[in-house]
């Protein structure tokens, strides 16, 4: 019979008592194990809201966000102030244009709909935006929000029984980067993207389903007041309102709007997370207060995602506990085992075994019944982990979602809602909440290997200490009682 | 050959110093068959500690084919006990969970000896000592008191040692198989040159053997054996 026999034996010998151990064992490893695999998956979204979110800050004039406010606009001057602060890595400047169906324009021109306060249908305020007009027609219905936020007074519920039905504006939005209005490299579906940025090209980008309702592919042209587009490229922005958009080349829609040289916004790149608050406000400083609101796009994410780290750190720290607890549990069983079976080692040494043989059969001994309670703790784990990862997400970040739910919903409909700013803005900043509660805990077979594994590591160092005492056990032992 | 120069194991129990063996020296030829008779608590058992290395004396000294166990490192106690030194106790020491086999195997194994050929002698000590093929693999605590004592002797024999100590090897046998155990160790130490120490009560059995001891407050006397006068032991 083999040592390793021996051990297996012997781990069997009392079988209540190797129950009893395996259970409380099976719990430690399990809880171990759940603990990691928490770790993990908040790890992983961690780095997904870190890579969905990077390092962009954004520059609007003071006073203005989007065609909302009021203030100055911003100019390419500033631009190149910005390029210059430390940390700066890109500047991209984007010229937002509102386009109307040149056809129903001139209707409710016709029908003297025009004269509303803060510019009409170029919507209240529009410190930067220009209302031209487009041979495309809006993929989106106005529908009550459309023709509430469009109602001549800019309040709610006034639509007039007499008046015609109204139509959505397209969002035109020049820029300097093939991007988006977040700073996110834009997904094309379909054909390229425009080139040389930096040209008054004739090139536009369609969001897919603008494309579709004017039945415009890649290769088609349309117009923007009188001048001929040819559509070269196809986006998927992920949003209904995000695809009514189009989007030219910077000098482009400053040429369409004849504002040269005017931003609607800029789009400023850091060169690490780190850096981004020091960079803003570096930013704010040298393009002036008064002058440019710089905002960070990821602050309620920011403080998600520091919310998401304390978890993982929890997590960690739970699992080194529950590892040292399984550690000590075999440490404890094995001093036992061992002061029980004095008068056995001592037989095992009368009759000639090493004491590295006697050691390493209760060592062998300790890691069958970590054996056995890590293949009960996997399954505890693989079940209760998912529950274990959003209990400890939800009680931790219940605060910041809150905190981000009250900002994140006014941003979303900032984006969503006619007025609003530019297409896409409202997406990473208004889902946070839900972010941070889809945290999905899957036991995977890699994770479950690896905490296992780090729970042999330490049954093995656990079970050296009392396989050392045995080396102290006198072979005389084997007389004790005779 | 087995040398015992002096030796002495002292305890103590509060103010007191208890010697169980006392000055004890006698020497033993290679292949003689030697008993120790005493009363309950006489040291008898002490002083078999001392010889097989379980125990280390606070003076004196074991000479063995002449090597001195004074001061030999516990690895090489070790190597001494695995190697030449065979043990029978009086409450057997048997490994409870394993088979009369698996005892018999053990000191095999850890002799370094192939699987196959300490099965093979495994199997032929336990056909010497009268065990029922059947209960070769029944494990100890299924066995009668009887047969844990010839697994016990079995075990003994197992690595072929030089010297046999044996403490009340016959006690929990009945007449005919203590009549066979006596004959197997007589013949172990005639044909095998075997050297054999035996603790007994049994007068029986203390008569067939060469030399007889009497361990008496710690000291030792050699009584006359078959036509031997009486002698002291230290020589």
């Amino acid at each position: 019979m083999s040592v390793l026999a021996r051990s297996v034996g012997n781990a069997f010998r009392n079988k209540v008592r190797t129950a009893a151990v395996v259970a409380v064992l099976a719990v430690a490893i399990g809880l171990a194990l759940a603990m990691l695999v928490a770790n993990q998956a908040v790890g992983a979204k961690v780095q997904e809201l870190n890579a969905s979110v990077g390092t962009v800050l954004t520059v609007n004039p003071a006073g203005g966000q989007g065609f909302e406010g009021g203030g100055e606009p911003l100019t390419s001057e500033q631009a190149a102030t910005a390029a210059g602060v430390p940390n700066v890595t890109a500047v991209v400047g984007t010229k937002a244009l509102r386009l109307r169906n040149a056809a129903e324009a001139a209707a409710q021109a016709a029908a003297g709909q025009t004269g509303g306060p803060g510019g009409g249908q170029g919507g209240p305020g529009g410190q930067s935006t220009t209302t031209l007009t487009t041979s495309l027609t809006a993929a989106v219905d106005a529908g009550s929000l459309g023709n509430r936020n469009q109602a001549g007074d800019g309040t709610t519920g006034s639509t007039g029984a007499t008046q015609p039905a109204r139509t959505l504006p397209i969002t035109a939005t020049g820029i300097g980067a093939e991007v988006d209005s977040t700073g996110k490299a834009l997904e094309l579906m379909e054909g390229t993207g425009l080139g040389d940025y930096a040209a008054d090209s004739a090139k536009a980008l369609l969001g897919t389903t603008l494309a579709e309702k004017n039945n415009l592919k890649v290769g088609s042209t349309f117009t923007i007041n009188s001048k001929t587009f040819t559509v070269a490229g196809l986006f998927d922005a992920g949003t209904t309102f995000g695809n009514n958009a189009l989007y030219v080349t910077l000098p482009a829609a400053q040429t369409l709007a004849e504002l040269p040289g005017e931003l609607s916004t800029m789009i400023v790149t850091v060169n690490s997370m780190e850096n981004v608050d020091s960079t803003k406000t570096a930013l704010q400083s040298a393009l002036g207060t008064d002058k440019a609101d710089v905002t960070q796009g990821q602050r309620n994410l920011e403080t998600a995602v520091s919310s998401l780290d304390s978890v993982k750190n929890i997590s960690l720290v739970a699992f080194i506990a529950a590892l040292g607890t399984a550690g000590l549990i075999i440490l404890l069983i094995m001093v036992m085992l061992v002061r029980e079976r004095r008068r056995e080692i001592g037989v095992l040494k009368a009759i000639g075994a090493p004491n590295r043989t006697i050691g390493l059969q209760f060592v062998l001994e300790a890691l069958v019944l970590v054996a056995l309670g890590s293949v009960v703790g996997a399954a505890i784990a693989s079940f209760a982990s998912g529950s274990i990862a959003s209990a400890l997400v939800s009680s931790s970040t219940g605060t910041t979602t809150a905190t981000a739910g009250q900002r994140g919903p006014g941003l979303a409909g900032a984006a969503g809602g006619f007025p609003g700013g530019v297409p896409g803005q409202g997406g990473p900043f208004g889902g946070a909440s839900q972010l941070l509660t889809s945290v999905t805990a899957s036991a995977s077979p890699g994770v479950i290997a690896a905490g296992i594994a780090a729970v042999f590591g330490v049954a093995i160092i656990g079970a050296l200490v009392p396989a050392l005492l045995t080396a102290r056990i006198r072979p005389i032992e084997v007389l004790r009682g005779e | 050959m087995i040398e015992v120069k002096n030796l002495v194991r002292a305890f103590k129990s509060g103010d007191r110093t208890i010697k169980p063996v006392n000055d004890v020296s006698f020497e033993l030829e290679q292949g003689t068959l030697a008993s120790i008779v005493g009363k309950s608590g006489s040291g008898k058992s002490t002083l078999l500690s001392l010889l097989g290395a379980l125990d280390k004396p606070t003076s004196g000294d074991v000479v063995v084919n002449g090597v001195s166990l004074a001061g030999m490192p516990d690895g090489k106690l070790t190597e001494y006990r695995r190697r030449d030194i065979g043990f029978v106790f009086q409450q057997f020491n048997l490994i409870p969970n394993l088979s009369a086999l698996d005892n018999v195997m053990l000191p095999m194994e850890f002799a370094g000896i192939r699987k196959s050929a300490r099965s093979q002698r495994a199997r032929e000590l336990l056909e010497q000592v009268q065990l029922d093929p059947d209960k070769h693999v029944r494990r100890i605590n299924r066995l009668s008191g009887g047969e844990q004592q010839r697994v016990a002797i079995a075990r003994a024999l197992a690595n072929e040692p030089k010297l046999i100590l044996a403490d009340e090897p016959t006690g929990n046998l009945d007449e005919q198989t203590g009549e066979h155990i006596i004959e197997l160790l007589s013949s172990l130490s005639r044909d095998h040159n075997t050297t054999i120490l035996v603790v007994t009560h049994d007068r029986s059995l203390a008569n067939k053997t060469d030399r007889r001891f009497r361990l008496q407050q710690g000291k030792l006397t050699e009584e006359p054996a078959r036509n031997r006068p009486a002698v002291p032991a230290a020589v």
